[in-house]
């Protein structure tokens, strides 16, 4: 079997794209969060919505800065 | 010195030379190229077997002083002869232990492809390739000097076996000689020395030469060159090398001018060079040039689709004995240097810098593998020195395996691909995006657990008992707001209907929307009770109170009139009236209704506010 050339899971030239779009997305995300920690008061508050708003801003934030550095030249 | 030498070999060659007899050497033709600071000698071997038994390697000898200089060594049949030749196949080369020779020579046995019968010949290349063999001399020179090099050698090959015919070219970068050593049967051809042809020397025959010459080519030599190439599975493969270059040449005395450098640079400084050209892969990129003081912007790059060239200037011109410190670093594509066969990934990269003649006195070449790596093996062509390191670097929890290859004495010969195998799940790629999800995540629960957690030091003050009452009025009004927005949204479900019956005047699905809107409101009065007896129970909610009951008597208001104007809007229509009749019969109604909107809209937006 001839060796085959590894290559990376995502194109390179996708990576500023994805950077921005996941960020831009992820910030949003965090926006609504941190909207809602001020503005709901603390009685009625639901600790479900506050996770799963924490965990899918987390997910976008967090795959959204990889590709920011994979994209300025930090290969990690 | 060269003359004992030689009558220790005689003399050896006397006592030992029948041992070897079966091998004759019938030509052998040695060109020695002397244009860059690294000598290579190619040997063409004629070997013909007269013995009687068949012979399977071809020994190859030189003398210790030789020996110590030698970097690489090759041996290639040139099995066609002339223009047809056939692919050349390089023989395995190793060095062994000579029994019955003088002690100061080193000996490697060739081992030929098949073994030579009686009376057959095989012809061979050897390639030798020294460094630091070329001396200065004279050793110290002004800036304006030309610089003069002493190569030394044999004018016979040196050889356990009785040649038959020989010849030797020096080829010279220039064609101003100091001074040569004249044998017979000496000749010069513009910058070529021609010693020979020589024929019938026993074995062991040694006639020292020594060629003075002038060569102002660069005589770059890396005490320390730490080449570190690490691969991320995330498309790129990172090389930075750190160089410690010296100028080996003749050293410079007296001082340094600047302006006659500048000036003539020619004939004010000769023996300096200026730039360096390193060939790097094809489509390198994020190429950069810096020392300790930071980026040095005397550099060009330019490449096509074969290569990448870099030429690299240093801070000054490298006189002789002076020495600089710089780091190059490049990006490459992964898909050109990291494959996979048979479940293990490998990375197929060259070994040597990639700078141009340069001599290399310690070269670590660290290959930084992936965390999370593991079954590390490594294949080179030629010996080196392996070790393992950790190194933690971007996002790392237990470290990346790295492979530290050490050599010494490489020349340009050694630019050869070494592959490094490892084993490595895509898994494990994901753990770095993890990371910083994690990382993000534990952002939002400290903010919740912050918002969550009460931070007052006295349960007990009286302000901390109102704040906490306060939040419970906030908690409630917000709940009622919400039951009024639900309720305002009914309404807005209730008129849509209305909408639809002058649209299609179907009047059952008018009632029915009417029916469920009625439940759905009745559902949501019922919620709204206990949260109003218990704001007007409350103390803190005072000056809340009346506005939300204000907002409450409002919203029922607007409740009765809508159904007033449902219920006469769907009596026209079971009376069949005209649509301007049933327009000037809930006009006023509508009036009403609307401005009832906007008082409760107003009262929401103010308890919003709170």
């Amino acid at each position: 079997m001839a060796p085959k050339p590894i290559t990376s899971p995502v194109p390179d030239a996708w990576y500023p794209t994805l950077a921005v779009l996941m960020l831009a997305i992820g910030l949003v995300i965090t926006a609504s969060f941190f909207i809602y920690e001020a503005t709901s008061s603390r009685k009625n508050r639901s600790l479900a919505k506050e996770l799963s708003t924490g965990a899918v801003a987390s997910v976008f934030l967090g795959f959204g800065s990889l590709f920011l550095l994979l994209s300025s030249g930090v290969y990690v | 010195m060269g003359l004992r030498f030689d009558l220790l070999l005689f003399t050896a060659a006397l006592l030992f030379s029948p041992a070897l007899s079966d091998l004759v050497l019938s030509k052998v033709d040695r060109r020695v190229d002397l244009t860059t600071q690294v000598v290579r000698i190619t040997s063409t071997l004629k070997a013909e077997n007269t013995g009687g038994n068949s012979v399977s390697e071809v020994l190859v000898v030189f003398p210790d002083r030789q020996a110590k200089t030698l970097a690489y060594l090759s041996a290639v049949s040139n099995a066609g002869k002339g223009k047809a030749k056939v692919s050349s196949v390089t023989l395995p080369v190793k060095e062994v232990e000579l029994k019955g020779m003088p002690p100061s020579l080193v000996g490697y046995s060739v081992s030929l492809p098949e073994p030579l019968g009686k009376g057959e010949s095989f012809t061979l290349d050897v390639l030798a390739v020294y460094a630091h063999s070329l001396k200065p001399f004279p050793e110290k020179i002004t800036q304006a000097d030309i610089q003069l090099l002493v190569f030394e050698d044999s004018a016979y090959y040196l050889s356990p076996y009785e040649v038959k015919a020989q010849s030797l070219t020096v080829k010279l970068p220039q064609a101003r000689i100091e001074s040569y050593t004249k044998l017979e049967n000496t000749k010069i051809h513009g910058s070529d020395i021609k010693y020979g042809p020589y024929e019938n020397l026993p074995p062991f025959s040694y006639s020292p030469i020594v060629v003075h010459f002038e060569s102002n080519r660069p005589f770059a030599v890396a005490r320390q060159v730490v080449r570190e190439i690490e691969i991320s599975h995330w498309g790129n493969v990172q090389v930075t090398e750190h160089y410690n270059i010296v100028n080996g040449g003749s050293e410079i005395v007296g001082e340094f001018s600047r302006l006659d450098f500048q000036a003539r640079p020619h004939i004010r400084g000769p023996s300096a060079f200026k730039n360096l050209v390193a060939k790097l892969p094809p489509r390198a990129h994020s190429v950069y040039y810096r020392d300790e003081i930071g980026n040095i912007s005397t550099s060009h790059l330019w490449g096509d689709s074969k290569k990448t060239e870099l030429e690299i200037e240093p801070r000054y011109p490298m006189f002789g004995g002076w020495r600089t410190a710089f780091t190059i670093g490049y990006g490459l594509p992964l898909r050109d240097f990291l494959f996979e066969s048979e479940g293990k990934r490998f990375i197929n990269i060259s070994f040597g810098s990639p700078i141009n003649e340069i001599v290399v006195d310690t070269l670590i070449v660290k290959v930084v593998l992936p965390e999370g790596s593991r079954d590390i093996s490594v294949s080179a062509p030629f010996p080196v020195k392996e070790s393992r390191e950790t190194k933690f670097s971007h996002l790392d929890l237990v470290g990346r395996p790295v492979v530290v290859l050490e050599k010494s004495n490489v020349v340009p010969e050694h630019n050869q691909y070494f592959q490094v195998y490892y084993t490595f799940s895509s898994i494990s790629m994901l753990m770095e995006p993890l990371m910083l999800i994690s990382g993000f995540f534990f952002l939002f629960i400290t903010c919740i657990v912050y918002m969550h957690a009460d931070m007052s030091i006295s349960k007990s003050s009286p302000s901390y008992l109102a704040k906490l009452q306060w939040e419970e009025v906030q908690a409630v009004i917000q709940q009622i707001d919400n039951i009024i927005s639900r309720c305002l949204a009914v309404h807005d479900k209730l008129e849509a209907s209305l909408r639809d019956l002058s649209r299609t005047g179907d009047v059952q699905a008018c009632k029915a929307a009417r029916k469920l809107g009625d439940s759905a409101l009745k559902e949501l009065t019922k919620e709204l009770k206990p949260l109003l007896s218990f704001l007007q129970s409350s103390s803190q909610a005072g000056h809340v109170v009346s506005k939300v009951d204000e907002l409450v008597t409002k919203e029922r208001e607007l409740q009765e009139k809508l159904m007033v104007k449902l219920s006469t809007v769907v009596d026209c229509y079971e009376k069949k009236l005209s649509g301007r009749e049933i327009e000037n019969r809930i006009n006023a109604q509508q009036q009403k209704i609307t401005a009832l909107r906007q008082e409760v809209d107003d009262l929401l937006e103010f308890i919003d506010e709170l």
